[in-house]
């Protein structure tokens, strides 16, 4: 805890070692909003695997790693990449200079031309724009994994379901920049969590196996009918729940999936652009309300 | 693959258009855009389109199924480089991800020459300007398939390469012990980060060098800012930056000069690599499905021995069971009768089939086979959805009058028209007039073809041959268990589907209808009455 007198820790080592421990080779970095420090997180794991002497393979989801936010011009973080790091990009926003191995191209579409592999030579600033499907992701990750040790993604929640039953593991990125107060951002994340740690249905015991999204409609109707049996969604994305309803729902009802996620640690970001919040009793409310290993990439701490 | 006026989307749609398509769609995209621009041959191309069939059943016959597939894998593979040839041909620098796809180029063109090397028919894409290029892009040669700006290019790469590696060093000496200070003054040692967050807790005075972003009560949000000696260095290590670029754009601007001398060649190369997609793709289709390239006759003709309708054919194959080849010789429009479930509409299918692929200059899937190229295949009747002008305003009968209409309006000299239960829906004494008139109509036109029908002495009235299926060998037994696939699988032992001419004798009054109704299951008193009504 952030006491003032703790001991500090290297984030991306541990951040990196708690993906390592859950067997995965792939970190996906999803966050509760915008400017949460997924970047940030991203290039602490990816500090810490490099000083390790790893290969790794770096992507994204959509467009991500831009010196400006294509979606509000604000700066965003850049990723400084050391030679031999492979990464799954944009073949048109490859740095020109300087050159890079270009592996392969990619019949795979992004927002800035089709993708291209390629491994940083000469260390540099590279942007990350892959591609936008959750489909196109799972094929990039499987690629970059055939020429580097790991991969991370930075990626979005609405397109984890590609690595739902698989075994690549997730950190959630929150922070003061997606909420109002420090009790919604917390509450923000517990719901998140929650909802993609939903555990594999047990085969043994009577089940209800919902067929497309698990809607507040739906859950409402089975919390009423005092459902007691399983409610299997396919994978927890399948859960349209958020706020209220969502905590409502994990209380009254047994929601289970059949292709559960690995959901191993979560960030804090305490400062924001219009906001902050005290940091460590935003990272430890966040560690308590999801039950997970959280770090404050800012300030070198972890619950 | 256009059908242009060849087909329409209706008869397209009956004959399976989309499926001869895949069937015959090449790998790479050089291939495809070859393929786009794909048309049929027209009366006057006969020889050019024996020609082209002729070439890829050689093709097929001199290479087995894995070198043609690994053809069509080289080629898969292959990026597309015609978008950086056409870039430098234009004056552009090219970048090193079109290098790329022209070392790749270059590559598929001698991995494909080196596969069908000594196949006769097969045209080189290869020449002085792939070698040229080859040559000059070798140095980026990396690992198996990629491509480097290596510093083998240019010694000036090199030596601008090393500054940059030295003056980044130099920063990073500098920034090290920057941050190691402040880290050893804070009692922390990762304050890498651009920005950090210190407590106020712990720590009394802020480190020299360390600027604060944000002070909130319990914390600062801080980064260590960059000293003159650490903005010297970077001011270094940026001009070796752009000495490194500059040297990079040099070799690239060399490379693409080179590429743009030669841009003519490789734009011919790329064509022919793209027409030897088209060829092998075509050479696969034939080698599966057995085709042989069909003669090209001058005269509204049609005939084949043991001809086969591809898509059926594969439908079975998928079921366990096997399509019966037919046998057909047509020289202008006949009558074609027969049972239900005999093979009429099948039949039908495969002559249109036999002369798509014909005009397509692709081998046909018959044992034997001649053909007209004909301006028009054209499909009257059921078998498809495609509403003609009108849409569901009009009645079945209607749209087939309609679509009969069209048909004899377009007045091709060279038409295939394959007739399937045309007026079917009227009554039959003025389906049948309006069938022989049709028939009258289109032998008057030229055309050649064939009406399948259930309406008996359609033939004699039109004065047209008359062939038939000759159907059931015998009523099979119905099945016991009232499986539908059963009663198919049994139907299809009982059914003799050759087709033979019967002249003037007319077997559509067969009651081969009541017992496959009695086959497929129906309530057996329904079937003894329909038997009683029969006999009346």
């Amino acid at each position: 805890m952030l006491d003032g007198k703790e001991r500090f820790v290297h984030v991306g080592e541990a951040l990196f070692e708690v993906v390592r421990g859950a067997g995965a080779r792939s970190a996906f970095v999803v966050g509760t909003g915008k400017n949460v420090g997924k970047t940030v997180a991203m290039r602490a794991m990816y500090g810490a695997a490099t000083r390790a002497r790893l290969c790794v393979g770096l992507t994204s989801i959509g467009r991500d790693g831009e010196a400006y936010d294509a979606g509000d011009a604000q700066p965003k973080p850049r990723l400084w990449l050391s030679p031999g790091t492979i990464v799954a990009t944009a073949r048109d926003v490859l740095p020109r200079s300087p050159a890079g191995e270009i592996l392969a191209l990619s019949d795979l579409r992004t927002a800035a031309g089709s993708l291209a592999l390629a491994r940083v030579m000469t260390s540099s600033y590279y942007e990350l724009v892959g591609p936008p499907t959750a489909s196109g992701v799972r094929t990039t990750v499987d690629r970059l994994l055939d020429h580097a040790d790991y991969t991370i993604v930075d990626g979005a929640v609405d397109r984890v379901a590609a690595l739902a039953g698989g075994n690549d593991a997730i950190v959630v990125a929150c922070g003061a920049a997606a909420a109002s107060t420090q009790r919604e951002a917390v509450d923000d994340v517990g719901a998140l969590v929650a909802r993609l740690r939903v555990p594999r249905f047990d085969e043994g015991r009577p089940a209800i196996f919902v067929d497309g999204a698990l809607t507040p409609a739906r859950a409402a109707r089975y919390i009423a009918a005092r459902e007691r049996q399983q409610i299997v969604v396919r994978d927890p994305t399948q859960i349209a729940l958020t706020g209220k309803a969502a905590s409502h729902a994990f209380a009254a009802l047994t929601l289970r999936c059949e292709r559960p996620l690995k959901v191993v640690a979560v960030t804090v970001a305490s400062i924001g652009r219009d906001r902050s919040f005290e940091p460590a009793s935003f990272l430890r409310d966040v560690a308590g309300v999801t039950g997970v290993p959280a770090f404050d990439v800012y300030a070198g701490a972890r619950s | 693959m256009k059908t242009e006026r060849l087909i329409d989307p209706a008869s397209a749609q009956a004959l399976d258009f989309a499926w001869l398509a895949r069937a015959v769609e090449p790998a790479g995209e050089y291939g495809r855009r070859a393929f786009e621009e794909l048309r049929p041959f027209v009366p006057g191309q006969e020889a050019a389109a024996f020609e082209r069939a002729s070439r890829i059943a050689l093709l097929a016959s001199a290479a087995d199924e894995e070198r043609l597939d690994a053809v069509r894998d080289v080629l898969r593979q292959s990026p597309d480089a015609t978008g950086a040839i056409a870039r430098a041909s234009m004056g552009d620098v090219l970048d090193d991800a079109q290098l790329f796809e022209l070392q790749r180029f270059c590559d598929a063109i001698e991995r494909t020459g080196s596969l069908l090397a000594g196949v006769a028919g097969i045209e080189s894409a290869a020449g002085d300007a792939i070698r040229s290029i080859a040559r000059a892009l070798e140095p980026g040669r990396s690992g198996k398939y990629g491509f480097y700006l290596a510093d083998a290019f240019a010694p000036e790469v090199s030596s601008a390469r090393a500054a940059l590696v030295r003056a980044q060093a130099e920063l990073d000496a500098v920034r090290g012990r920057a941050v190691a200070r402040v880290g050893l003054e804070l009692g922390r040692d990762d304050v890498a980060g651009d920005e950090f967050i210190v407590m106020r807790a712990s720590v009394g005075k802020l480190p020299a060098g360390v600027r604060v972003l944000r002070e909130a009560a319990t914390y600062f949000l801080c980064a260590i800012e960059y000293d003159d000696a650490a903005l010297a260095a970077l001011a270094r290590r940026d001009e070796a930056a752009a000495n490194v670029a500059a040297a990079e754009e040099n070799v690239r601007a060399k490379l693409s000069a080179q590429v743009r001398e030669r841009a003519a060649e490789l734009d011919r190369a790329a064509r022919t690599l793209g027409e030897i997609d088209v060829l092998v793709s075509a050479a696969r289709f034939t080698r599966e499905h057995d085709c042989v390239p069909a003669a090209i006759v001058d005269r509204a003709a049609l005939e084949f021995e043991a001809g086969r309708f591809l898509p059926m054919a594969g439908e079975l194959e998928v079921q366990g069971r096997r399509f019966t080849p037919i046998d057909v010789a047509l020289r202008d429009v006949a009558v074609l009768t027969g049972p239900n479930m005999g093979g009429k509409s099948v039949c039908l299918r495969t002559c249109g089939f036999i002369a798509m692929c014909a005009s397509f200059g692709l081998p046909a899937p018959a044992r034997r086979a001649a053909t007209a190229l004909f301006e028009e295949i054209a499909w009257l009747g059921i078998g498809t959805d495609e509403d003609p002008s009108g849409g569901s305003l009009l009645s079945s009968f209607a749209r087939e009058v309609v679509r009969l209409r069209e048909v004899l309006e377009r007045k091709s000299a060279r038409t295939l028209v394959l007739v399937d239960e045309f007026a079917r829906t009227t009554t039959p004494a003025e389906g049948k007039a309006l069938l022989a008139a049709a028939i009258e109509a289109l032998r008057a036109r030229g055309a050649c073809g064939m009406a399948a029908t259930h309406l008996a002495g359609v033939a004699a009235e039109a004065g047209a041959r008359h062939f038939a299926v000759r159907g059931l060998r015998g009523i099979p037994d119905r099945p016991s268990t009232g499986d539908l696939h059963e009663a198919m699988a049994a139907l299809a032992d009982s059914m003799d589907y050759t087709i033979a001419e019967v002249g003037s004798e007319d077997p559509a009054g067969r009651a081969d209808a009541i017992a496959l109704a009695s086959l497929l299951g129906l309530e057996r008193a329904v079937v003894e009455a329909a038997y009683g009504y029969l006999k009346k």
